[in-house]
């Protein structure tokens, strides 16, 4: 019989999918399982514990249609997965990294954006100002 | 610590509490503000972390419900579309704001007459213009002069960055021939008065660890606890107390650091808690003069709750935007649709607000101020991979009406931790904002493929955001009608001539823009008034 990390692994593998072509691994191969497994949370180690027994009373092996399933039965638990598989998921800088955002703190180092030059400025919105002015002034005049 | 009387006290050390505070410096009174959280130390900011997303979603949640920090209050919003979101503690909800700036405009003011809805406010834009100038100044706000859908003024720095995701859009809008500009931003282009320029950390709503939002905990309080105005925190006050042979406010109970019930009295008594925090102090405070309610003879304390109704709409671009690089909710700004027009169907009107997209958690998690996770599976690798970089938005901030059924009343039964009744949030779409912000969808929808965008995600179904309660408005409203509005045309309660208003909750209507800027102006305002009435103040 596999292991509730097992189990979970194949589950959560299931939820965030690998991209191998870029390197990108699934849920379940990042070894997010123990984590959840040993949550302190109430509610989140009610539902995961509800959830693997639903999947153990079932036949076969952990697919889509059973994950499917699964979110279709017990609605709320699976959502309380859900949630805490992406926010341990995305919460490693090696994964944010993957998606094309910074590994770092994002404080103090920021990301570099320049700022547009005055001239590139004033030709975006020559036509905005080309059409003159768009408020109505009740009390001050009408511009 | 000393309880002896003071001349001016301050409940909230908000946008409003610390503006207000600023203004009263040169009268040299005694100046003491009572906040019920604390300050942030700089170890305390999430963004110096790697997992900073994560305290989206617990202690640095905008939503003191999630947050449950001792300090939050609970807010029942079970009948409400939207719940409020804020932040309790010194800079009050301007730490985890996001710093967009825009004014109101001339015709905010005048609804009534211009449109036939709401009310006329009892001041104008002109009068608060020196006031707004004033505020920017302190702040240090970011911005191009020359705005087309203004009277002139200068934003004291330079724009910040619009980013690859703004001039893709700005593209998108010329092509339709539609109004746009880049974002006033209370949020710094270069660095000033010690504070460092944005670093475009894309993380706004976690409190700026560099200063460069214009949070009060970086603008005016380092100013204020040097000249000597008492700020005393992790103090929530009760209630507000009244002479009840002279009608005038004499002081507040509040609970102190040290868990005890204090008094402390004053001359003057100013309420700067936000537009939810008001009216629930108010609400809080009655006696035999006030049965229902200090401050509210009129019944219209915790009336006319107005919030910015909001609903975003995506564009997928063929080249990444790099949306979570800048400031978050800060780009461009369109204004095309914010005058009335009969043909459209509704009255007033509404923004196009470009932000930014945001980290990947937040969005798998269904962006901010939602809780609606994209789909699992293949689905969910096919959204990130393909989708998710290639995002630029827009989001239709909408103006609401003042309806008096939308409204802060007092939960029967929920308190917070020292057993203050908690607030109740009764709120629902007005019909008219309904049909605003269907037309402020397919609006988005057009600019975005006129930019570009090869797909269009839109929700279509009606649902505003849940936590876009940031902007809380009307429900201690102004104006020259005691029999209609809680303070006068300068914030001084109609009832209790030493108590003043100076948050969102004196506006008289929401324009369609984020309300800081007005509501830390109109407390300058309230200032200078009371500077200039000092001599007969209470008559």
């Amino acid at each position: 019989m596999q292991s509730d990390i097992e189990l979970l692994t194949a589950i959560l593998d299931q939820l965030i999918p690998a991209n191998p072509d870029r390197a990108i691994p699934g849920a379940g191969q990042l070894g997010l399982a123990s984590g959840l497994i040993e949550a302190t949370e109430p509610t989140l180690a009610s539902a995961i514990r509800a959830l693997l027994s639903e999947v153990r009373a079932q036949p076969g092996e952990v697919s889509p249609r059973l994950v499917s399933r699964l979110e279709k039965d017990r609605p709320e638990d699976f959502r309380q997965l859900l949630s805490a598989v992406y926010m341990a998921y995305y919460s490693r800088p090696d994964m944010r990294e993957k998606l094309g955002v910074g590994a770092h703190p994002v404080h103090p180092k920021g990301y570099p954006v320049d700022r547009e030059p005055p001239e590139l400025m004033k030709r975006l919105t020559a036509p905005v100002r080309a059409r003159g002015p768009i408020y109505r002034d009740p009390t001050g005049g009408a511009a | 610590m000393s309880h002896e009387p003071v001349d001016v006290l301050i409940i909230g050390a908000g946008a409003s509490g610390a503006a207000i505070a600023w203004s009263l410096l040169e009268t040299r009174m005694r100046i003491l503000c009572l906040e019920q959280g604390g300050h942030l130390p700089d170890r305390d900011f999430p963004s110096r972390r790697e997992d900073y997303e994560l305290a989206r979603y617990a202690e640095f949640s905008c939503d003191p419900n999630v947050r449950r920090q001792p300090q939050d209050y609970p807010i029942n919003s079970n009948d409400s579309c939207i719940t409020p979101v804020n932040w309790n503690g010194v800079g009050g909800s301007t730490i985890n704001f996001l710093g967009h700036w825009p004014r109101m405009r001339p015709s905010d003011f005048r609804t009534r007459t211009l449109d036939g809805v709401g009310e006329d406010w009892p001041l104008d834009y002109h009068t608060l213009a020196p006031f707004y100038d004033m505020n920017d100044a302190n702040t240090g706000v970011s911005g191009l002069a020359g705005n087309p859908a203004y009277p002139e003024y200068k934003p004291p720095l330079p724009p910040i960055p619009i980013g690859k995701l703004g001039q893709t859009l700005a593209q998108g809008f010329n092509k339709l021939g539609w109004h746009w500009w880049p974002s006033d931003v209370a949020i710094l282009s270069e660095d000033r008065d010690g504070r460092q320029k944005c670093v475009n950390a894309g993380t706004c709503d976690l409190g700026c660890a560099a200063g460069a939002k214009g949070g009060t905990n970086f603008t005016y309080w380092p100013i204020l606890e040097n000249a000597g105005v008492e700020l005393r925190t992790r103090s929530r006050v009760r209630e507000i107390l009244v002479d009840q042979r002279t009608g005038l406010a004499s002081g507040v109970l509040y609970h102190g650091a040290d868990g005890q019930l204090h008094e402390q009295k004053a001359e003057m008594v100013v309420v700067a808690c936000n537009g939810i925090g008001t009216p629930r102090l108010l609400l809080n405070s009655r006696s035999g003069l006030f049965p229902e309610g200090l401050a509210n003879r009129s019944g219209m304390v915790g009336k006319n709750l107005m919030f910015h109704p909001l609903i975003g709409v995506t564009g997928v671009f063929d080249e990444p935007m790099l949306g979570h690089e800048g400031p978050m909710a800060c780009s461009i700004l369109s204004q095309e649709f914010y005058e009335s027009d009969p043909s459209r169907g509704f009255v007033r009107g509404y923004g196009l607000h470009s932000g930014r997209s945001t980290t990947p958690m937040t969005y798998a998690l269904g962006g901010y101020g939602i809780d609606d996770p994209i789909p699992w599976g293949a689905a969910h690798r096919e959204i990130m991979d393909e989708i998710y970089p290639y995002l630029a938005g827009l989001t239709i901030v909408s103006e609401d009406l003042p309806e008096e059924e939308n409204c802060v009343t007092l939960d029967p039964e929920l308190t917070d931790s020292d057993g203050i009744p908690a607030p109740k949030i009764t709120y629902r779409l007005g019909e008219n904002t309904r049909r605003m912000l269907e037309h402020g969808e397919a609006r988005a929808s057009e600019v975005l493929r006129a930019a570009g965008a090869r797909r269009i995600l839109s929700k279509g179904d009606g649902k505003v955001w849940w936590r876009a309660g940031w902007h809380q408005m009307g429900t201690c409203r102004m104006g020259n009608d005691p029999e209609r509005s809680v303070v006068n045309s300068w914030g001084r309660s109609h009832d209790v001539k030493n108590l003043f208003i100076v948050d969102g909750s004196i506006f008289v209507t929401a324009g369609a823009v984020n309300p800081t800027s007005t509501i830390q102006a109109l407390a300058l305002y309230v200032g200078d008034r009371i500077k200039t009435n000092i001599a007969n103040l209470f008559d």
